[in-house]
């Protein structure tokens, strides 16, 4: 036997299997925008206004800070964690810390928003990672706690960020300001924490590492991965996606209050579920993410604008949500991996 | 292939050794896997472990793996003292343990399990050409080069997973090689293939632990023989001096016989017909009847397309053309339940990712298939009764209902899948590879109990890379290759030799 190889490995020719497990990859990659295509179809020929730039801008600015919080939460779930259920309490959390600390400057405020989310997600991954609670009711558990210690702490009060200071300015600025064009800068922000957050998971080190971790928490264990401390990073980068959000939206609220971030929590599993990210863990994209967030953008501005209630988005948004995940095992089962 | 650095020390005959342990215990809550054992590999040994199911050869190794925080006893390496509570300070001793159960992750590619927990990197991002590069190399090693490293393990055979686990191990340059079981997914072929890498790294210095139930084998590639028996140590023997039947009694404390060949029986009128079976890229037109009673005996290399037909008739897995009849009736295997249902129940080759949940208990498991069949609840008492009929036949040691099936050794393990088919008391039982793993003494009981099987008048399809197996139990052979069914065989017209050849005869 020879050490030397052929740099053209060929693969095995197997034409079917091959052609049904390209079938499902590009599924897997591309699914989502497909749904997205057939959408935006839809929408042009529904409704007139739905085309219309300021209509398309207005999508991305209503899902900003989804994707925000999609980018990290994402990484929960395919480190087979399945979902951070503090979200809405870390984006709380980061807003009234922001606040607190606006007199002491914009980096204290800054800092202190961020820092706050960090903290929780320490917390979370320490007690996930090495503590092994599960997930879910660790992070739940986490939301009630600072739930209540917020509403404690501030005794039920909103804080409002004091415009006529340089700090308070600045910070209610950060959801109003524009790139020159008139591009919304929190959705630049957002386009760019989505962009960053798929290059870590599909081109590092410790991407391939998550993966590892959510496929097979074993053999990442007997493969010498140091397991606890990937956990912890995964919540702690989780938790920093979600205080930015947090801070964006306690800008855009123009107050903190300890229920900023409500509803984010369940909205931002639908859609990293929607975008192809397996519950099972080590598989997705965060370009899929991206995906999922922007069809449910679509779907519910497009029923807003044929003046269906918010009752009636819940419905439709249950029912597309059924539909990709039918067509998600659909494939898998096709090319001979079913889902447990 | 760099040189491997071994600090030596040196055993009473004055060999040089790589690893010695003394007086090593493990305990499970309820049982003590392992009792006080001593175990030395020198350098340059190919050192077999040997002993009937869950007598602690896994759990021993385990050990050494750095499996275990709670071990008692000394374990030297390269003459120092080392405490092993943790995988990566096994790694860092140079040990690396090819575990009994396959252990890639599915959706990543090959290369990306290779070099699992060392991925090549530049500040922090992934080097995809190194990665691929050194994957190509590892490939090569174990002679897939192939193979593409880019492919998902998924999709590729167990033989090649099992080649790739080989690679993933010698990635890491280990000083001390564990394998456990290594050749139960391998064809004869692939095994002289294994053997020629096991003679090189000999050569090159490695320590080598070799975990077998097959004994021909391992009288062939060991140096030494240690036997194991309910975790003790009961004897230590150089190969050239021992012989297959010592062996045998030493592990299992008696004298065992020889494979038995299956007497011959009239046949029954034909019960299950498969008809023009197909599932493109797997296997093409395949065709063949059972008879009530019989033993049919699908032979072949591994990859021939044997399982996938198996998993096909039983529709774990979609079928594209043709038709099974059972009894002259149409069989709509389109799901697992509906087969079952039908009468047909499947004995995977996969005990762990489809066979058994390997975190409920015993009982649970044995009892599962017949929730497809059955639509009401058992009661507890008949569930327990079921269980025990079906386990004790098969001699499932320890016969504990409310053990967790993962607790078991391999060996039990497999006997707990096949009493979970025979639950549903099946027509129509396709078994593949059934006695994967399994100690010679229990091989015995299982193959008992198959030929029982046949004789109370089920139709029995046997898939097996174990020749003896093959020969000894079938009534009638059947050689796949290359998905289609080349040569059928008639009991008296087939032994060892004649379908080995058939299984590598190019048409
Ligand atoms: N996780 C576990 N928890 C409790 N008991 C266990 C566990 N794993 C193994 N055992 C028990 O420890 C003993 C030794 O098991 P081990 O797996 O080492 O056997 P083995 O010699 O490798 O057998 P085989 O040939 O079947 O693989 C058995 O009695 C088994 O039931
Ligand atoms: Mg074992």
């Amino acid at each position: 036997m020879s050490i030397e190889t052929d740099n053209n490995t060929i693969g095995r020719g197997d034409g079917r299997r091959l052609r049904i497990a390209w079938h499902a990859a590009l599924f897997d990659a591309l699914g989502i925008y497909g749904v997205l295509l057939a959408l935006v179809v839809a929408g042009c020929a529904l409704s007139p206004r739905f085309a219309s730039p300021d209509n398309l801008l207005n999508v991305l600015r209503n899902v900003t800070l989804l994707g925000i919080v999609c980018a990290g939460v994402a990484f929960v779930t395919y480190s087979r964690h399945y979902a951070d259920l503090s979200v809405p309490a870390i984006m709380a959390f980061s807003g009234l810390a922001a606040i607190s600390m606006q007199p002491y400057g914009i980096g204290a405020s800054l800092a202190a928003g961020l820092g706050a989310g960090l903290l929780v997600g320490l917390v979370n991954g320490v007690a996930v990672g090495y503590g092994r609670v599960n997930p879910i009711v660790w992070t739940l558990a986490m939301a009630f706690l600072l739930d209540g210690l917020l509403r404690w702490f501030y005794a039920g009060r909103q804080l409002y960020p004091d415009a006529g200071t340089r700090p308070g300015a600045f910070f209610l600025g950060l959801s109003q300001r524009e790139l020159p064009g008139g591009f919304p800068l929190p959705t630049a922000i957002m386009l760019g924490v989505i962009l960053a957050a798929h290059l870590v998971m599909k081109h590092t080190k410790f991407g391939a590492q998550v993966q590892l971790v959510g496929a097979a928490p074993d053999v990442a264990h007997t493969s010498g991965v140091n397991v606890p401390a990937i956990v912890v990073k995964v919540f702690v980068l989780s938790a920093f996606t979600t205080s930015v959000a947090g801070l964006l939206l306690t800008s855009m609220n123009r107050q903190g209050t300890f229920d900023t971030g409500l509803g984010y929590d369940f909205n931002a599993v639908t859609a990293v579920v929607l975008g192809g990210v397996s519950l099972q863990g080590g598989r997705g994209s965060v370009a899929g993410v991206l995906g999922g967030v922007l069809v449910i953008g679509v779907l519910l501005n497009l029923l807003t604008l044929l003046g269906v209630g918010s009752f009636g988005q819940m419905v439709v948004k249950g029912l597309v949500f059924v539909a990709v995940v039918g067509a998600t095992s659909f494939f898998a089962r096709r090319s001979g991996r079913g889902e447990p | 292939m760099q040189a491997i650095p071994v600090e030596t020390f040196c055993d009473g005959a004055g060999y040089p050794l790589a690893l010695r342990m003394e007086g090593v215990s493990k305990r499970y809550p309820g049982t003590l896997a392992v009792d006080r054992v001593d175990f030395d590999v020198r350098v340059g040994e190919v050192h077999a472990i040997m002993g009937e199911n869950g007598a602690g050869k896994s759990t021993l190794m385990k050990m050494l793996a750095g499996a275990f925080g709670d071990y008692t006893g000394r374990i030297v390496v390269g003459g120092r003292e080392v405490a092993l509570h943790r995988p990566a300070a096994a790694k860092a001793r140079g040990i690396e343990m090819i575990h009994q159960e396959l252990s890639l992750a599915q959706p990543l590619s090959i290369a990306e399990n290779l070099l699992a927990g060392r991925l090549p990197s530049r500040r922090g991002w992934l080097a995809r050409a190194a990665l691929l590069r050194e994957a190509r190399l590892l490939l090569a090693r174990v002679g897939l080069e192939d193979l593409d490293p880019q492919t998902p393990v998924e999709d590729i055979s167990q033989h090649e997973a099992q080649l790739v686990e080989i690679a993933k191990a010698l990635g890491n340059v280990p000083c001390i090689l564990v394998m456990d079981e290594p050749t139960t997914a391998l064809s004869a072929h692939e095994v002289e293939r294994l053997f020629e890498i096991i003679g090189r790294l000999r050569r090159q210095g490695l320590a080598i632990v070799y975990i077998s139930h097959h004994l021909p084998e391992v009288l062939r590639i060991a140096d030494r023989i240690t036997v194991l028996r309910d975790g003790r140590r009961v004897a230590q023997l150089a190969a050239a001096e021992a012989d297959a039947a010592r062996i045998v009694e030493l592990m299992i404390g008696r004298a065992m016989n020889e494979m038995t060949i299956r007497r011959a029986r009239a046949p029954g009128p034909v019960r299950f017909e498969a008809c023009g079976l197909s599932r493109f890229g797997f296997f093409h037109r395949v065709s063949f009847t059972v008879r009530e009673g019989e033993i049919v005996g699908i032979g072949g290399l591994a990859g021939a397309g044997r399982s996938e037909l198996a998993r096909s008739m039983c529709g774990i897995d979609p079928l594209d053309e043709g038709a099974l009849r059972l009894d002259g009736r149409p069989v709509a295997a389109r799901s697992m339940a509906g087969a079952l249902r039908a009468g047909l129940a499947y004995v995977t080759e996969d005990r762990q990712r489809e066979g058994l949940a390997l975190r409920l208990r015993a009982v649970d498991n044995v009892l599962a298939s017949l929730i497809a069949k059955r639509s009401a609840r058992m009661a507890p008492a008949a569930a327990r009764s079921v269980f025990h009929e079906r386990a004790a036949a098969l001699r499932l040691d320890p016969l504990d209902p409310s053990r967790a099936a993962g607790q078991f050794s391999g060996g039990n393990q497999q006997k707990l899948l096949l009493a979970k088919s025979l639950a549903v008391e099946p027509t129509v039982l396709i078994l593949d590879e059934p006695t994967r793993g399994v100690d010679v003494g229990a091989k015995q009981i299982l193959h008992e109990a198959i030929g029982r099987l046949a004789d109370e008048g089920k139709c029995i399809i046997l898939i097996s890379s174990d020749l003896p197996e093959l020969v000894g139990l079938a009534d009638r052979v059947i050689i796949m290759r290359k998905g289609r069914f080349t040569r059928e065989m008639q009991r008296g017209e087939f032994d060892e030799d004649r379908v080995l050849l058939a299984a590598n005869a190019d048409d």
